[in-house]
């Protein structure tokens, strides 16, 4: 081969990696646009106002003159469903997938994995439907027969909500938490056999705290999803922008981040920008920061378990 | 310890955990049952004649004769209702003032109840709204429309709450000219006047809807779904795929890559209403990719939704190809890009596909991108050449605008079912496909 077909081919080859570079960054690019957007919008809204009232205060008047925008209560009622649903989740969770990695058999384990993924593919509007025309009717009859006779004014309440962000976040703490568990390796568990432990003990003692990592990716995920869930939360915990009375009370309606800024998106101004506008986004920017501290912290909780495995 | 209690122990939580996974696995069955049983409702129903007549006047579709044979029977039948009515409103005009002032609001009430029962009254003039042309369509609406007319409902308020009873009105006209049309309307009467029949209406899912969606079909928001999800993959699979080759057969590691994979997992973690506000705020307001909503748009902020999902299942598809297939390639002297696309990419095919239909079913599900960037909530079927400009309706958004904006939520319970079922069904086929697909990828590894 000449030495000018070698350049070319070397050219070439530069070229074509630097495209496949090129493409690869495009998912870098949208998280930089991304953040870049979203705090474009979001800024406006701090410019003639402080941040304290919009973080404090829980009077949500954004249509009065003048509007009023405090978001306290709508903090309150994302944080709310997604305490109440990450508690209804975790356990059922975990267990289940304790119960798919060491205890169900493998042809049955066959079985239950695509039931895992159709409850993961369901859209999110069909469980806020489910959430609307099954569940609120179920609820509001439920009080009459309930102990101490408990009075439910509307189906759609907090509660309702968490249920279904808890049977959504399932699938995703399921199988996060069942892969750790499987890495967690079989010598480990073998060893733990060997001292004369049970199973119990085994998974208890010996598996879960070596699959502890995964295990918290797994729930960090699920919080990500129970927050960042839009449909069901919309059409299920009753849009009421109020901290409940007295604060645990899952059976009144409350209105979350990302309810507020689907409904209200269509009564502010897209075009020109109002601070209706402007202070969606600052919820926006508020999920997406959310989302990266949980990023990483599951990152920082992966590499520390790392070190500790390796033995530094 | 005592050794039985540890048994006891282990028990307990082998029971727990099976409990676990069977409380998992039944709230598949107990969301997905009702939602497609309700759903089947919207395909599959008793259908009364004046649905058949609703699909000749909408749709031109039916036998001309046997309507007109069915319609002549039925107007026979339902004589009896409007001559009722016309005597009792003469009667009423002679009546004593005060029985008069008692009498005329409740009959304006069943007057209208008949309206809405059996269509345009005869010998008025047609209404502009289909929703007054044409009565119950389905025989259960029809027997509720039926009930508000012979019964008025009472709320009664005590301390134990409220309570609703219904009192028939047949009492309170008893002895006048309306008292025969109560009994007319009686179930056993009532299926002489709308002739349900065992209905099977396949065209649902593709017919426009009539009169927002009191009459017709789906069609126009199975399209808008269709295309977005579509236009999504489109514009997804060939950066993920890129995006997957880089990153298994190029990379060479490094915190260069590392920070890209940590921008995917960050990317995959974005609440879905952050993508859609990014592409109000992006590509419709910055760039202006569409004068307003678009399908366009929405199908590049849905592109971005699964990205991350595609780049990692064709990760995964490529890893899982034996390293012995490409070491075989390269011994045999093709370079490294002859490789991947002669070699590499053919064997990961079947993996690669089963990760776009599962990303195609999130990109048809999703709502929250597209509420601002290309989902309204009336429209026409958008053409294929409106696609860069015009918004369309969706399943996902129309699911939710049906179910708590729509002026009549309970008249069009139908729609709501059969559209969550439709979407249901079409994320399922998508899903199941994948399974299926996936399981052949394992025989053939199997078999080596």
């Amino acid at each position: 081969m000449s030495s000018g077909a070698i350049m070319r081919r070397k050219t070439i080859g530069f070229l074509g990696r630097s495209f496949l570079f090129a493409v690869t960054s495009v998912a870098a690019v949208a998280v930089f646009a991304i953040i870049l957007f979203i705090a474009r919008d979001a800024l406006p809204f701090f410019r003639d106002r402080t941040s304290l009232e919009f973080f404090v205060s829980k009077s949500w008047y954004p249509s009065h003159t003048p509007p009023q925008f405090g978001a306290a209560a709508i903090f309150f009622g994302s944080f709310l469903v997604t305490a109440a649903a990450v508690i209804l989740a975790v356990p059922s969770g975990v267990m289940a997938a304790i119960c798919l990695s060491d205890i169900l058999p493998f042809k049955a384990r066959q079985l239950v994995k695509p039931v895992i993924e159709i409850l993961a593919a369901i859209p999110s509007v069909v469980y806020g439907f489910f959430a609307l025309t099954v569940v609120a009717p179920f609820l509001q009859n439920a009080g009459e027969w309930l102990p101490g006779n408990i009075e439910i004014a509307s189906g759609v309440n907090a509660l309702n909500a968490s249920v279904i962000l808890a049977i959504m976040a399932l699938p995703t703490i399921v199988s996060v938490s069942e892969d750790a568990l499987q890495a967690a390796g079989r010598e480990l568990r073998e060893g733990s056999y060997a001292l004369g432990a049970t199973r119990s003990e085994t998974l208890l003692k010996v598996v879960i705290p070596a699959a502890f990592s995964g295990i918290f990716s797994a729930v960090l995920l699920g919080i990500m999803r129970a927050m960042g869930e839009t449909m069901v939360v919309w059409m299920a915990s009753g849009n009421a922008a109020q901290i409940p009375k007295p604060w645990y009370n899952l059976l009144q309606p409350v209105r979350t981040l990302t309810a507020t800024i689907a409904g209200d998106m269509g009564e502010a101004d897209q075009m020109s920008g109002s601070a209706h506008y402007h202070v969606l986004f600052v919820m926006g920017l508020c999920l997406l920061l959310f989302s990266f501290g949980c990023n990483i912290a599951g990152e920082w909780v992966v590499a520390r378990q790392r070190k500790k495995l390796r033995g530094e | 310890m005592r050794r039985s209690f540890r048994t006891f122990t282990d028990r307990a939580f082998t029971a727990c955990a099976l409990l676990a996974m069977a409380v998992m696995a039944s709230f598949l069955f107990i969301v997905l049952v009702p939602i497609l049983w309700r759903g089947l409702g919207a395909y599959v129903f008793q259908g009364t004649v004046e649905h058949r007549r609703m699909l000749m006047g909408e749709f031109n579709r039916g036998s001309e004769e046997s309507l007109a044979a069915e319609l002549k029977e039925v107007r026979q039948a339902r004589a009896p209702v409007y001559q009722a009515l016309e005597a009792f409103e003469k009667e009423l005009a002679e009546m004593p003032a005060s029985r008069r002032k008692e009498l005329r609001p409740v009959f304006q009430s069943v007057r209208d109840g008949v309206a809405s029962l059996l269509g345009s009254m005869p010998g008025e003039p047609l209404p502009a709204l289909p929703r007054r042309i044409y009565g119950k369509t389905r025989w259960d609406q029809a027997r509720h429309g039926a009930r508000l007319i012979l019964f008025e409902e009472v709320w009664e308020h005590d301390d134990d709450g409220s309570h609703r009873r219904l009192e028939p009105r047949k009492a309170l006209f008893a002895g006048t000219a309306l008292e025969p049309l109560f009994d007319l309307l009686e179930e056993k009467n009532l299926r002489r006047l709308m002739r349900p029949r065992l209905t099977l209406y396949a065209r649902f899912l593709t017919d426009v809807s009539v009169d927002a969606h009191f009459f017709g079909g789906i069609g126009p928001e199975v399209m808008g779904t269709f295309y977005l999800a579509l236009g999504a993959m489109l514009i997804a699979v060939p950066l993920g795929l890129i995006a997957a080759i880089y990153f298994q057969e190029y990379a060479k590691g490094g915190p260069t890559m590392a920070f890209l994979r940590s921008c995917v997992n960050t990317l995959a973690g974005v609440p879905s209403i952050v993508f859609g506000l990014f592409g109000l705020a992006f590509f419709i307001n910055t760039i202006k990719v569409s004068p307003g909503k678009s399908v366009l748009a929405g199908a590049l902020t849905l592109s971005l939704l699964v990205l991350p999902t595609v780049i990692r299942a064709a990760e995964e598809a490529i890893a899982a190809v034996p390293q012995s297939y490409k070491e075989g390639a390269l011994a045999l002297g093709a370079g490294k890009w002859h490789t991947i696309m002669t070699v590499i990419l053919p064997a990961a095919l079947p993996g690669i596909l089963t990760g776009i239909v599962i990303s195609m079913g999130r990109a048809a599900g999703e709502t929250a991108p597209i509420i601002f960037t290309a989902a309204v909530s009336v429209g026409k079927m958008v053409k294929a050449s409106e696609l860069f400009v015009m918004p369309t309706p969706a399943l996902s958004w129309n699911l939710y605008n049906l179910c708590t904006e729509h002026e009549a939520v309970d008249e069009i319970r139908h729609v709501q079912a059969g559209m969550a079922a439709t979407l249901v069904l079409i994320v399922l086929a998508l899903n199941l496909a994948a399974i299926l697909l996936r399981a052949r990828v394992a025989k053939r590894l199997k078999g080596g």
